[in-house]
């Protein structure tokens, strides 16, 4: 039972980077390279906060959000403004997640240098991240769908267009990068007090490419797309165990199917929805009342 | 003119790219409610001047002032909410965009309610947005694009995304309106139909046009005066008559009529 509620807690944990990625990189087109950053950020800045200075649990989670978000301003508004756009940005993260890394593992003091912190206690209950979860995703979702979301959309389809009808591009693009570095910081804050201990390693560039995996995998301009990815990426390995060496040549091919044969992702531009469910229900009611009716004239 | 009532005054404007001037030494003065048409060759620097009114490029030298406001220190989303709006020579809407959606960005640009209104979903975002929609679709049918609303706008025939790029510029509501080449890749009768168009919605709209168009008769047609560019510089100004007339124009540009028909 232990096993299966830390599989759905990094699902959950997952899901929640990911889905702030999804707003950075799938809605407003913006590549980061480097997202676990933001994770390591929060998860470190939350448990400084809750050993160092007696801050309580949920609330320093919360504030580890906040300081990720500070971080991603002081990184993001220089970028941002001198237009880095694609790659370039890009770089910038996976710069950003290296430095932290390497910086984190050199600070002994307060962070345990690269050793990590440990003896955290547990208190990220399954039930109260699949809570934390269910609110943040649909916040995000109601921002997406929100003209604030589609805002976004249009800098990352046609920026001069937007910007010609008045958004503002390094607004839009900046307020993106603040909310998916605030879901990161969340995440990564959730995550280190499940797994009770958190070291530089925890939060590297692979963790960084598991998160646009999923973004890239799910597709382009969709919340559910990216997120059932997400799920897909913790879960299967978990299942495939025993194929574990041979993790990253699946991810290699999955990437290069899904690239050549849909490559707005899985769901790009869409959303997973359920009306078929009920289309089927209906189709197998007629059916059903049909044949009856047959029945009863036979 | 005299200067007070000109909506848009530009000053002795030059645009230099290194050493190459795209616009030297330009000045033009626009009054409300005029049709102005601006032609010239190819490379004359026609759609340089649009970038340079709508904050693209800065100017490197003179000034533009539109309704009281100097715009060359301007971000072009500023210069957008002061009432200026444009179409492009080459198509750009939000492709992957439904046809409404790419009309209602420009009216929620800077959206009224915060971000964390619009998080939480509450009530007033979802009502403004059926606001704008409706809003949007009135700017929709007033072009005949009804019947399109929920289409990818990137799928639709070219003359419709013509016509999308105008209904979005229109929903920005400008008091100036730039269009760079609405007529480019039109067979005459879509010229004509485009023509009566124009017209309808710069009287309606109460607006003030500039057109930057390659066909001639098109602009004879619509405009009360014409700017004629050419190399970067201003070579005459005029009634479309006395353009027609002006033999430096008839030898810059209009010769070229020669080969046509």
């Amino acid at each position: 039972m232990l096993y299966i509620f830390s599989i759905i807690v990094f699902v959950c944990v997952h899901g929640i980077a990911v889905s702030g990625l999804s707003l950075l990189t799938g809605y407003t087109g913006i590549f980061s390279i480097g997202h676990a950053g933001f994770m390591a950020v929060g998860g470190y800045a939350a448990v400084v906060l809750y050993k160092n200075l007696g801050v309580p649990f949920l609330l320093a989670v919360v504030l580890g959000g906040f300081i990720a978000v500070i971080v991603s301003v002081i990184l993001g508004y220089p970028a941002l403004r001198n237009k880095l756009e694609g790659d370039a940005f890009g770089i910038v993260m996976l710069g950003f997640v290296t430095v932290v890394r390497v910086a984190i593992s050199n600070i002994k003091p307060v962070l345990g240098g690269a050793i990590g912190i440990t003896g955290i206690p547990r208190l990220s209950s399954v039930w109260l991240v699949i809570l934390i979860t269910a609110i943040m995703v649909y916040c995000m979702r109601n921002f997406i769908k929100s003209d604030y979301g589609k805002n976004c959309m249009a800098v990352q389809q046609q920026e001069s267009a937007a910007e010609m009808v008045g958004v503002n591009p390094l607004r839009t693009k900046l307020r993106a990068l603040m909310i998916s570095a605030f879901y990161g910081g969340v995440a990564g804050g959730l995550f280190v007090f499940y797994a009770t201990f958190v070291s530089p390693m925890s939060f590297a560039e692979a963790k960084s490419n598991d998160l646009l995996a999923a973004v890239v995998l799910g597709g382009m301009c969709s919340l559910s797309g990216p997120l059932m990815a997400a799920g897909i990426l913790v879960i299967l390995p978990e299942i495939l165990r025993f194929l574990a060496v041979w993790r990253l040549v699946f991810y290699g091919l999955a990437f290069i199917l899904i690239m050549l044969f849909r490559p707005d992702g899985l769901f790009g531009y869409r959303e997973i929805s359920f009306k078929w469910v009920g289309r089927l229900y209906h189709k197998i009611k007629a059916g059903i009342g049909e044949r009856q009716k047959r029945t009863g004239r036979g | 003119m005299d200067g007070k009532t000109a909506l848009l005054d530009i000053d002795h404007m030059t645009i230099a790219f290194g050493g190459l001037k795209a616009v030297n030494d330009v000045s033009i003065q626009i009054n409300k409610s005029e049709f102005v048409g601006l032609i010239g060759p190819n490379g004359a620097g026609k759609t340089t001047f649009f970038n340079s009114i709508t904050g693209n490029v800065s100017p490197t030298g003179g000034g533009i002032v539109f309704d009281g406001h100097s715009l060359t220190k301007k971000r072009p989303d500023q210069i957008s909410r002061l009432g200026i709006s444009r179409t492009f020579q080459n198509i750009r809407i939000f492709p992957k965009m439904s046809v409404l959606d790419n009309v209602t960005i420009p009216m929620h640009s800077a959206p009224s309610y915060s971000m964390w209104a619009a998080m939480l979903g509450l009530s007033k975002v979802t009502r403004q947005q059926k606001e704008t929609e409706k809003r949007a679709l009135e700017f929709l049918s007033d072009l005949g694009l009804e019947a399109y609303k929920d289409r990818e706008a990137g799928t639709l025939a070219y003359g419709l995304q013509r016509r999308l790029e105008i209904a979005r510029a229109l929903a920005a509501s400008p008091k100036l309106l730039l269009l760079d080449e609405p007529a480019a890749g039109m067979n005459n009768d879509e010229c004509n139909e485009l023509a009566e168009l124009l017209r309808r919605i710069y009287k309606n709209y109460d607006l003030t046009v500039i057109l930057i168009e390659h066909h001639i008769e098109f602009v004879l047609k619509l405009c009360d005066r014409i700017y004629v560019l050419n190399l970067g510089q201003l070579l005459a100004e005029g009634t479309p008559e006395e353009i027609q007339s002006n033999p430096e124009v008839v030898r810059a540009y209009l010769g070229s009529r020669r080969t046509k028909q």
